[in-house]
């Protein structure tokens, strides 16, 4: 306790790949508080070549609103904070900067063992560079071809998949066998690392194949039965190769763990801890879920039931991958979000520009609305790799839907930056699509992750940071869900003001509407929903009703009844012109 | 204080290339020794021919028994025809090897014979001297020159006399002006350039091209080209920055570097142009490289609506203002050669160096 007290300031960082952002929280009259924060681009690269110039460049943003000093100088932090008010108590920092491990997956089959895999592999920063599964086929790809792949990938693990829990064995064998043919081919210097996470019976027999072909590493079986599924070993033993290989690999990387008491951790799983917290604090028969959109990686940290779930997709962020998601599925992917034409070659100019320009930000409102809709895309695809690896059970009400989350929390420049933050809120339901009634929260100074990582130092200092304006609401999202033709009256909605002036305001939604009723940020009000035609609000089945108490937030109180799935008018010219009015609608 | 990127765009400097093997290898070359472009300072084996034999389907044996069958162990040299397993008896049979190479391993019923490495041959791309070794790896070369980095680049590296086919740089280059002259060169073009140019360029062989802006339908065929090209402000049409076609124009008819090489994360590595100035003396540099974004500092823009303007800090306002798609953003005013300064945010300017 003694400790705790002497903890007043609290500065944290988060070293992305295109910039890193530094917050400093304060002890004010016993509580922590949000004071300043700073941005400034990420010095991984030439001419500084050390990430801790980045953060002290986010830090001086601090000291020029704040006055004080954090280093002294020789570039050190000043650390306890001294009497005159210099330095910071505690520093901690998350880091999604480094480079990816690079992965080759191999399973059985493709949709089983190779999917489990690959949800392993989604866990850490990791890029999957190819994938072996035979699928049973006797046909399969040869052993050259597939000793070829391995040795073209070059990748830094090969994931070894495969075999239920007293299953398939031979198969299995001689996917271990290929492997380390594919390694005795490499320079030793860099050869890959095996890691087995496939039917536990063969252990004995890998080892004996493997030899000292490879470093070998063992995880608990990715897919013990057909329908059971058990990444947590997987997931430790890469997240503990990138850290090793990647992240401690970062110019500069020491400087900032000398700085540090609490261990560096990647952004992304720092991220999933504050995910996990909340769900602690929130409505347990639903989920808790947060999507970070980064510069190069699209993070989902999920909770149901008590277990985490972290799904990230290192080739896709704002920044980086909407070229070849272009190349790969078209532009319609990404311009359908678009409420405004812009043809296929202008896309792919202005996405290869922002990758060679990657801090630049978006000046003219067309290339807002690109990056914006590069984001709903990469929400989306990351979360199609995350939802089959979930088991909501009883949070999960319709298969194919999105399971009922209390509260979403949305991070990443193209969110905390969006000019308006209905903007953001769009984002958010276009790509995520919830149903029921859920708390949008935006981090909107970015330092959801980092608070993530102070939780493990200072659990308080995470809490008080919270409410006091770390994570600030975006507006409570009522979605029903059903059955109507587009016009038809589905819900009724009455809310009562519970301020002072108190006041009601009664709606009548229809199906395809999306409306936006006034809930200031800090308002509380108690809203009344009433679903017809056997509509689901959430509140415990189709038709039923109910009451909820709310609180207001940025954009306010949002009724989404566009119908779940979500689905866009073909026409492109219509698609636009819907696409422009949900952005009045939410007042983007 | 705002860190912005930067770009090289120097008539003179301490040019250092870092000429590196994906794998490891042998360094050919020692500290203090001239290189040419041509030289090969370093090369590596990588992976080439290899083949893997089903040993134990084609003898008709269990995977566990085709050790005592093996004629042939990892480490042997093998010649192709040559007998590698062979099982005697009533069911005799022998697998012969189908190439020349030497056995790496056995397993599972396998043997796999790697055939002869392809070699790969790094050359020193720019004339100077090696000033350090990177073991195993490769070297670093240092030489006097100028130097242009550009925004875009594909295609590898080549060397060759620059020659400018356009007067000014908001220009376009067309196939009419690339003539036979045009064969051996590298080739300057302004804002951008057609297919047709593209496609007359290859027919020319010509070493390189470098243009200020790229057609976005044009990046498919740039990537396939036999010669790097150098983009200099980004994709589209763009004129090339004044002090970057200065460079050119000036050293025009010298023989120059180029490298159309990019990566944009994790070990960037950025296209540019070389060109060698031995026995210059390095004047002292205005900026260094790293310091903040100041008032007088030569800066370029590199967003829309102003892309590939250079001009000069005037101002750096210390609050935010409201920009076209509504957000706020720190920025700087920047004299441009108008009436007024424009203002730019911060993160859309780079200081050319």
């Amino acid at each position: 306790m003694a400790e705790d007290q002497r903890i007043g300031s609290i500065l944290l960082a988060d070293c992305g790949t295109v910039m890193t952002k530094a917050v400093l929280l304060e002890q004010v009259d016993g509580q922590y508080r949000f004071v300043a924060q700073g941005e400034a681009p990420t010095t991984a690269e030439y001419p500084w070549s050390d990430v801790a110039a980045g953060i002290s460049h986010a830090v001086e943003q601090i000291s020029e609103v704040t006055g004080r000093h954090f280093f002294d100088a020789g570039g050190n932090l000043i650390s306890p904070e001294l009497a005159g008010g210099e330095g910071v108590d505690v520093f901690a920092a998350t880091i999604s900067a480094a480079q990816p491990l690079q992965v080759v997956l191999a399973g059985l089959v493709r949709d089983l063992s190779a999917a489990s895999a690959e949800r392993a592999a989604a866990g850490t920063y990791s890029l999957v560079k190819a994938i072996l599964a035979s699928d049973g086929q006797a046909e399969g790809p040869t052993d050259e071809a597939q000793v070829r792949t391995i040795c073209d990938a070059a990748p830094d693990v090969i994931c070894i998949a495969g075999g239920t829990e007293g299953g398939a064995v031979s198969p299995v064998l001689e996917l271990v066998e290929t492997a380390t043919l594919a390694c005795s081919l490499m320079d030793p210097e860099i050869r890959p690392r095996l890691l087995y996470m496939g039917n536990s019976r063969l252990r004995r027999s890998v080892v004996n194949i493997v030899g000292e072909q490879a470093m070998l590493k063992v995880a608990e079986n990715v897919r013990p039965t057909l329908k059971r599924e058990n990444l947590a070993g997987a997931q430790a033993e890469l997240d503990a190769l990138y850290m090793q290989d990647k992240m401690e690999c970062l110019p500069g990387v020491d400087a900032v763990k000398s700085w540090s008491r609490a261990h560096i951790t990647p952004t992304a799983r720092a991220f999933s801890r504050l995910i996990e917290y909340l769900w602690h604090l929130g409505d347990s028969s639903k989920g808790v879920l947060g999507v970070d959109v980064g510069a190069a990686n699209t993070t989902v940290a999920a909770v149901f039931g008590g277990r985490p779930y972290l799904t990230i997709r290192g080739d896709l962020g704002t920044v980086f991958g909407g070229e070849q998601l272009l190349q790969k599925h078209g532009a319609e992917a990404i311009t359908r979000w678009l409420p405004e034409p812009l043809d296929s070659a202008e896309a792919r100019a202005l996405l290869i520009n922002k990758e060679v320009r990657p801090a630049s930000i978006e000046q003219q409102p067309r290339e807002l609305w690109l990056e914006q809709a590069l984001a709903r895309e990469a929400i989306r695809m990351t979360m199609a790799v995350a939802r089959p690896g979930w088991e909501p059970e009883e949070a999960q009400p319709y298969p194919g839907l999105m399971p009922l989350c209390d509260t979403i929390v949305v991070s990443g420049g193209v969110l905390s930056h969006a000019p308006r933050p209905g903007q953001a809120a769009l984002i958010a339901l276009d790509a995520l699509e919830p149903i029921g009634v859920s708390t949008l929260v935006l981090d909107a100074y970015g330092l959801a992750p980092a608070l993530g990582s102070v939780a493990a130092v200072k659990p308080l200092a995470a809490v008080e940071a919270l409410d006091s304006g770390g994570l600030i609401n975006l507006a409570t999202v009522v979605t029903p869900v059903g059955h109507a033709r587009h016009g038809d009256l589905i819900l009724k909605v009455k809310v009562t003001y519970e301020d002072e002036n108190g006041g009601t305001i009664d709606v009548e939604v229809r199906q395809g509407d999306l409306e936006v009723l006034p809930l200031l940020p800090g308002q509380q009000a108690v809203l009344e929903l009433r679903p017809l035609r056997h509509f689901d609000v959430g509140l415990g089945g189709p038709g039923k009703a109910g009451q909820r108490r709310v609180s207001g937030g940025l954009v306010g109180l949002i009724i989404d009844a566009r119908g779940r799935p979500l689905r866009l008018p073909r026409d492109p010219e219509l698609r636009q012109r819907q696409m422009q009015k949900w952005l009045w609608d939410v007042g983007g | 204080m705002y860190y912005a990127f930067e770009t090289q765009v120097t008539a003179l400097t301490n040019v250092r290339q870092r000429r590196m093997l994906p794998v490891p290898g042998e360094v050919l070359v020692n500290v203090g020794e001239r290189v040419d472009p041509t030289q090969v300072v370093a090369r590596a084996d990588l992976i080439g021919d290899f083949r893997v034999l089903p040993v134990a389907r084609l003898l008709g044996v269990p995977a566990s028994q085709v050790k005592r069958h093996l004629r042939a162990h990892p480490g042997d040299e093998v010649k192709q025809g040559q007998i590698v397993a062979r099982r005697r008896g009533l069911a005799a049979r022998s697998v012969k090897s189908p190439i020349d190479g030497v056995v790496k391993a056995s397993g599972g019923g396998r043997l796999l014979i790697e055939g002869r490495p392809n070699t790969l041959e790094l050359r020193a791309h720019v004339y100077g001297t090696v000033s350090n070794i990177l073991e195993d790896y490769g070297v670093i070369i240092e030489t006097m020159g100028a130097v242009i980095q550009g925004a875009w680049g594909a295609g590898g590296e080549s060397s060759g006399v620059l020659k400018c086919l356009v007067k000014s740089p908001d220009k376009l280059l067309v196939d009419k002006i690339i003539d036979p002259s045009c064969h051996g060169m590298i080739l300057v073009g302004g804002a951008g350039l057609d297919e047709a140019a593209l496609e007359r360029a290859q027919d020319l062989q010509v070493r390189g091209i470098v243009v200020g802006g790229l057609a976005p339908e044009l990046v498919p065929h740039a990537e396939t080209l036999p010669f790097p090209i150098v983009v200099t402000e980004g994709i589209g049409t763009v004129s090339m920055s004044a002090p970057i076609f200065r460079l050119l124009t000036t050293n025009e008819g010298r023989e120059a570097s180029i490298s159309g090489r990019m990566q944009t994360r994790w070990g960037v590595v950025r296209p540019e142009i070389v060109f060698p100035l031995p026995g210059e003396t390095l004047p002292p540099t205005h900026t260094q490289p790293g310091t903040p974004l100041t008032v007088g500092v030569q800066v370029r823009v590199v967003r829309a609506p102003h892309m590939g303007v250079v001009g000069t800090v005037v101002a750096l306002p210390a609050h935010p203002r409201r920009i076209e798609t509504g957000a706020k953003a720190r920025g700087a005013e920047i004299d441009v050669g108008q009436e007024a300064p424009i203002f730019v945010p911060l993160p859309n300017l780079e200081i050319l160096r």
